[in-house]
């Protein structure tokens, strides 16, 4: 019994593992910031913002505040979820250009939040948005 | 009051007391219009920077984006250079000849060059070891801070667009490798934006210069004190040629160019040879103020047009520097070094700016900082690394040369950083430890090995053992020009107790100084004349007119 427990415990484990490494690896914050770029890109020209330049820079926020905003997606294992269903409306207000948003899928979410949060305020390279 | 007076008057005194009355006020708004012309007039220095200055006329002939040397795929910062020299040939070559690319004083000795790339040394990040640190290379107008050893980067100076190139090849290789449908999209996207970027070329502009010098001795506003990123979009009260609500003037304008050498001074190179007008010469520099407001500034008359010869305009126009963000007043590297369980750490103070780092030892900040002044004939001089010095003295690195006696000297307002450095015991000579890298000091915190690596790139000597030495580091404060009711009054100089100019002695200077005789002879004289006229008057009392009928 106590080997069946310990076996148990140790796929438990090596499955964990496996599949924090698998999600590691899945997010391209390369990725995420042409991604991230093309949303107000495309919501400029559209005309509900101002400027295509993205409203919230990634040092704007710490790595845990990043975090926090992308909650959902963090823990979404679904990658084709539409990005509407893993943010709520205060994700939106801070935002804004939700159509666009809306066109994301929870893989392009994961690759977004990888970019913000590899230059937060408290990461090894801060940036801004340009 | 007026009925009292008018009653004590025969009738026509009365009449002609009104009729003056009366003239007066008719007077009183021609009078007032009279002196509001006299103060519209402008002073003849003004009027003559007006004309030589007057129209900004953009006359670019080439729209950049048009062109199909740009309009090609980028992959490296090299092939952007070579299709700029594909059209201005000769661009690398006059610019390699510059002090902008070479980092060097031409005119400093052979045997003991001064600059950036030499042997020059400074109290803030010490020296560039000969262009080894890296992290000072970046400011070098070669491609992704790998110094000469580069192409040229004409964007760092004509982009006129803020752009990461590196990160953008980057992204692109990244990208354009893949199989993936989304990946080519972004990397046509990377693509697209490296060539607006390469396309959006112009005369450099003060976000060009300003990239590196406003954020000279490693952030902004650190090294100058009339240099900081508040002169990217200054107000008028900032800087009256510069701002943006007034002439706008981008740093070009007065640090004018040929054959990509931009003038101004540096080390021991003044900035003008000599003083002159572009009325002397149209082709003068227009480096000094004089090149545009002539030597004599002010209104015919002006008192203060006879200073001209011995006070710089600066002197009294740019009252105080660092009027909008703070300066580096204190940099102290002996304290460099400290650990907080047992790691590196960082205290923030006044201005929101580090007082503490580990890595680079204490530090002290100012703002509305007021000038030092010195005798200045446009040349500083101070000791390199190969030079001898003497540490029971501040060592002062970089320095005013002028006396009250040199022609060509006149007093100027300067910025003075001052702090501790590293120097070798045995040797009497300063320091240039390694500072940035895998090995440099800011990473391995052990000063004799960053010495040793440091001093090996310059290929001198290090005899193991070190201290530290106070030094001073001026820098002649020549922007920031405020507004002309913002100039010095007379008494910020001339008087006794708290003179500007306090240290200036060798010479009389009225209000600040005294003759003990000179003031005795005029005290006798006030109170003789006064005397005098009481007697006088006395006299004529006593008399009562009797003279008179006589």
């Amino acid at each position: 019994m106590r080997k069946l427990i310990i076996l148990a415990i140790t796929v438990f484990f090596a499955f964990s593992s496996a599949g924090i490494c698998f999600a590691g690896a899945k997010a391209n914050a390369r990725k995420g910031k042409y991604t991230y770029r093309k949303v107000y890109k495309s919501c400029h020209k559209r005309g509900e913002v101002e400027s295509a330049t993205p409203l919230l820079s990634p040092d704007t926020k710490t790595m845990a505040q990043w975090d926090k905003v992308f909650d959902k997606v963090i823990n979404n294992k679904d990658e084709n979820k539409p990005a509407t269903e893993l943010v709520d409306d205060d994700f939106f207000e801070q935002f804004k250009c939700k159509e666009e948003w809306s066109k994301l899928t929870g893989k392009d979410m994961i690759n977004v939040h990888a970019y913000l949060r590899a230059h937060a305020a408290d990461s090894p390279s801060p940036a801004k948005c340009k | 009051m007026l009925q009292s007076i008018f009653r004590g008057l025969s009738g026509n005194r009365r009449h002609r007391v009104v009729a003056c009355l009366v003239a007066g006020v008719l007077l009183l708004p021609l009078t007032a219009a009279s002196s509001a012309t006299v103060s519209e007039k402008k002073e003849p220095g003004r009027q003559i920077a007006d004309m030589v200055t007057k129209q900004r006329y953009f006359w670019d002939t080439v729209d950049h984006s048009k062109l199909k040397e740009l309009q090609q795929v980028f992959t490296s910062g090299e092939q952007i250079t070579d299709a700029c020299l594909s059209c201005h040939t000769d661009a690398d070559q006059q610019l390699k000849k510059t002090f902008h690319w070479t980092w060097t004083d031409p005119n400093s000795p052979e045997k003991n060059r001064r600059g950036k790339a030499q042997y020059s040394v400074n109290n803030f990040c010490l020296s560039t070891n000969a262009m080894h640190d890296h992290h000072c290379s970046e400011c070098h107008i070669g491609w992704a801070g790998k110094g000469k050893a580069a192409a040229i980067d004409c964007l760092r100076c004509h982009g006129q667009k803020k752009f990461n190139f590196e990160e953008a090849f980057e992204d692109y290789e990244a990208f354009s490798t893949s199989g993936d449908e989304d990946d080519r999209e972004m990397a046509n996207e990377a693509q697209s934006e490296i060539q607006e970027a390469a396309q959006a070329v112009g005369r450099p502009t003060r976000r060009n210069c300003g990239s590196c010098h406003f954020s000279g001795g490693g952030g902004d506003g650190v090294k100058h004190g009339d240099l900081d990123s508040s002169m990217t979009t200054p107000h008028k009260s900032l800087d009256v040629h510069m701002g943006m609500d007034g002439q706008n003037f981008e740093c070009v304008r007065c640090h004018t160019t040929i054959r990509h050498n931009v003038a101004g001074r540096f080390y021991a190179t003044p900035a003008a040879s000599q003083r002159e007008s572009l009325i002397e010469n149209d082709l003068s520099q227009k480096i000094m103020c004089e090149s545009c407001h002539s030597a004599q500034p002010h209104k015919v008359g002006s008192k203060m047009n006879d200073h001209t010869d011995t006070v710089s305009c600066q002197t009294c126009h740019i009252p105080s520097v660092a009027r909008v963000l703070p300066v580096q007043m204190w940099w102290d590297w002996s304290k460099a070094g400290k650990m907080k369980d047992g790691k590196p750490y960082e205290v923030k103070g006044p201005y929101d700016r580090l007082t503490y780092a580990s890595t680079k030892g204490d530090t002290r900040w100012g703002k509305n900082v007021p000038p030092e002044y010195y005798w200045y004939s446009g040349s500083l001089s101070g000791p390199t690394l190969k030079d001898s010095i003497d540490p029971t003295q501040t060592i002062r690195l970089a320095w005013p040369v002028g006396s009250r006696k040199d022609k060509n000297a006149r007093i100027f307002p300067f910025h003075v950083h001052r702090g501790q450095q590293p120097y070798d015991i045995e040797r009497n000579k300063l320091l240039a430890p390694l500072l940035s890298g895998e090995n440099g000091f800011w990473t391995t915190f052990d000063w004799k090995d960053a010495i040793s690596r440091g001093q090996k790139f310059l290929d001198l000597p290090f005899s193991g053992k070190y201290g530290f030495v106070r030094t001073e580091y001026v820098f002649p404060s020549t922007h920031m020009v405020a507004p002309k009711d913002q100039a010095l009054a007379c008494a910020e100089c001339h008087t006794r107790p708290k003179s500007r100019l306090a240290n200036l002695t060798g010479f009389y200077m009225p209000g600040r100084d005294r003759i003990k005789v000179l003031d005795l002879a005029g005290w006798v004289l006030l109170f003789g004349s006064l005397c005098g006229v009481m007697l006088h008057g006395l006299g004529r009392f006593i008399s009562n007119g009797k003279g008179r009928k006589g």
